[in-house]
């Protein structure tokens, strides 16, 4: 049995979730970094949450709103004949939504290291806040964005009860890495669960490895 | 055009601490803001930059509204050379990155003048984690000038540096202020800074200010040697250079006019020559009022002294500067007062 169709389909999903989740949660991690709204400590919990539910509960939940009769799954299947639910689309969307504190935390923390007075200055010199976003905050904050985005990728690839979940075992489609790992064990198929459980734990010691490495140059070029 | 900068700016930061400040201050030559720490200072200056957004500020800059009248004229718009107590400079880009950041905004194209006034064409390809606590005051300063500002606004841009490295930063800040021909706002709360670039001094405290105080006794004079180290200057009304010129630091250049700052306390008057002494210079002055405080003429600049006296006026007396703390003064007007 081949296993590279699973891990194509583990690196399609992982790159646009981690996409997506870039251009989500970069103006939601500087919101939660500089607002002083009273608001935020509930929406700091709710980027949170998925780091503490069990993914089977998210992913029940994810799949209650991705049936065809509900609001979501029904207009999905209206758009595009297909169901939300066990589609590539509907793996992509619960994914962004699991790895989401993945992405806005570590962008939030350096969004909020960031001093003040630096964006005075900027201020001062001219930029209007929207430029000094783009032309200080931003590439201050670069080693957290690229933190996130290595992290939400990793995390991605690794994850399975929310794709077990919402996405089911549908070889090609839905199956990826995690799942083809338990289906190979369950049928009793140790040597594809060995080579793709080496793959996996290799592939992610090797990005950790590179985030840590970034942050500790970035920290001297910073500090 | 109203050549002031006129605010009233009231704030609150919870029950312990409120700004209650109004004053019309001229545009002309360097206002020093003094006072303890947490008076305010620091406060009424980011009020007036826009960066704070008090609910009661009014704020009118050459006759027209920054702040108040229903306006708030963004701080990108307002045109400050803002100098923060901390460089705060931009840690991804380089020294020359950080000089045209503003520049770029403002759209200037030339800013050599102010790279050569302050010393900072060596410095324009390092990184900004590499520099020195000096260097990097002097890289915020420009980059401040380089934007073309109207105004400059200095919050103690010395704070955090020792004595020595202050003493030898005061003449670029004295520098910067000459080279930019705007008036400056300057708060500090150091008698050497007052001395060396004050022309006018408000004061700060609790929340209120304190009203105008005695500015420093301040002589001009011109640059008439330049060698090894040292300048020459000529006492500025002096017909003769006998007992009217002496040596300094260089901190200009020949034929330039430079202000002498003179420390009160170490000014010494008497009635007979002193002779040979420590002093840098002593000049023959005559009494213009000896009641109270003492107005001395000096090569007929006016200077007052907060001591002194009773001396009859019109008296000749010596006057004995142990110190001097000398800015470079604009090059095409000399009277910034």
């Amino acid at each position: 049995m081949s296993v590279w169709p699973a891990i194509w389909l583990t690196l399609q999903l992982a790159a646009v979730t981690t996409a997506i989740l870039m251009v989500i949660s970069m103006p939601l991690a500087w919101w939660l970094a500089t607002t002083r709204a009273k608001t935020r400590p509930f929406f700091e919990a709710i980027t949170t949450l998925p780091l503490v539910l069990p993914p089977t509960v998210l992913g029940f939940y994810l799949l209650v709103i991705m049936r065809p009769d509900a609001p979501l799954g029904a207009f999905f299947l209206n758009a595009t004949g297909e169901t939300l639910a066990f589609s590539f689309t509907g793996l992509v969307i619960a994914s962004v939504i699991y790895s989401l504190p993945f992405a806005v935390q570590p962008m939030q923390t350096a969004f909020r290291s960031v001093p003040q007075t630096t964006l005075d200055a900027a201020r001062m010199l001219g930029a209007n806040p929207r430029d000094a976003f783009f032309s200080v905050s931003l590439p201050m904050a670069s080693r957290g964005a690229v933190t996130a985005a290595v992290l939400s990728f990793a995390h991605t690839v690794g994850e399975f009860g929310v794709v077990l979940m919402v996405g089911g075992n549908i070889p090609g489609k839905t199956r990826v890495i995690s799942i083809e790992i338990f289906s190979a064990v369950e049928t009793l198929d140790y040597r594809t669960a060995h080579v793709l459980s080496a793959w996996l734990l290799v592939l992610s010691l090797v990005v950790l490895t590179l985030v840590y490495v970034f942050n500790r140059r970035g920290g001297s070029r910073f500090g | 055009m109203v050549e002031t900068l006129e605010f009233q700016v009231k704030l609150s930061r919870g029950a312990a601490f409120t700004l209650d400040a109004a004053e019309t201050v001229p545009l002309t030559g360097v206002t020093a803001l003094v006072g303890p720490s947490g008076g305010g200072k620091t406060s009424l200056m980011r009020a007036l930059a826009g960066l704070e957004k008090p609910a009661n500020a009014q704020v009118r800059f050459r006759g027209r509204d920054w702040s108040g009248n229903g306006v708030h004229i963004a701080p990108e718009e307002r045109r400050i050379g803002f100098v923060f107590q901390s460089p705060s400079l931009f840690p991804h880009l380089d020294v020359a990155g950080n000089l045209r950041y503003g520049a770029r905004r403002r759209e200037v194209e030339n800013y050599d003048a102010i790279i050569e006034a302050l010393d900072l064409g060596a410095l324009l390809h390092r990184r900004v984690q590499g520099l020195s606590g000096g260097e990097a005051r002097r890289v915020a300063l420009g980059r401040a000038m380089a934007s073309n500002p109207e105004i400059l606004f200095l919050d103690e841009p010395l704070s955090g540096l020792d004595m020595a490295r202050k003493m030898e930063l005061l003449p670029y800040i004295g520098r910067a202020v000459a080279e930019a021909r705007v008036p400056a706002l300057y708060v500090t709360h150091s008698e050497a800074e007052v001395t060396s670039l004050a022309d006018r001094v408000l004061g700060l405290s609790g929340g209120r200010l304190t009203g105008w105080q005695v500015p420093p006794p301040r002589l001009t004079a011109r640059v008439t040697s330049v060698s090894s180290g040292v300048m020459r200057v000529l006492v500025d009304g002096a017909d003769a250079p006998d007992g009217a010129e002496f040596t300094l630091p260089i901190i200009a250049k020949l034929g330039e006019q430079v202000g002498l700052g003179l420390p009160v306390d170490s000014l010494l008057v008497s009635s007979e020559p002193p002779g040979r002494s420590d002093a840098i210079a002593c000049l023959p002055v005559e009494v213009l009022d000896g009641a109270g405080g003492l107005t001395l003429k000096v090569f007929g600049q006016k200077i007052s002294l907060p001591r002194g006296g009773p001396h009859v006026v019109g008296a000749r007396l010596w006057l004995s500067i142990l110190k001097v703390l000398p800015r470079p003064e604009p090059s095409d007007s000399g009277d910034a007062h």
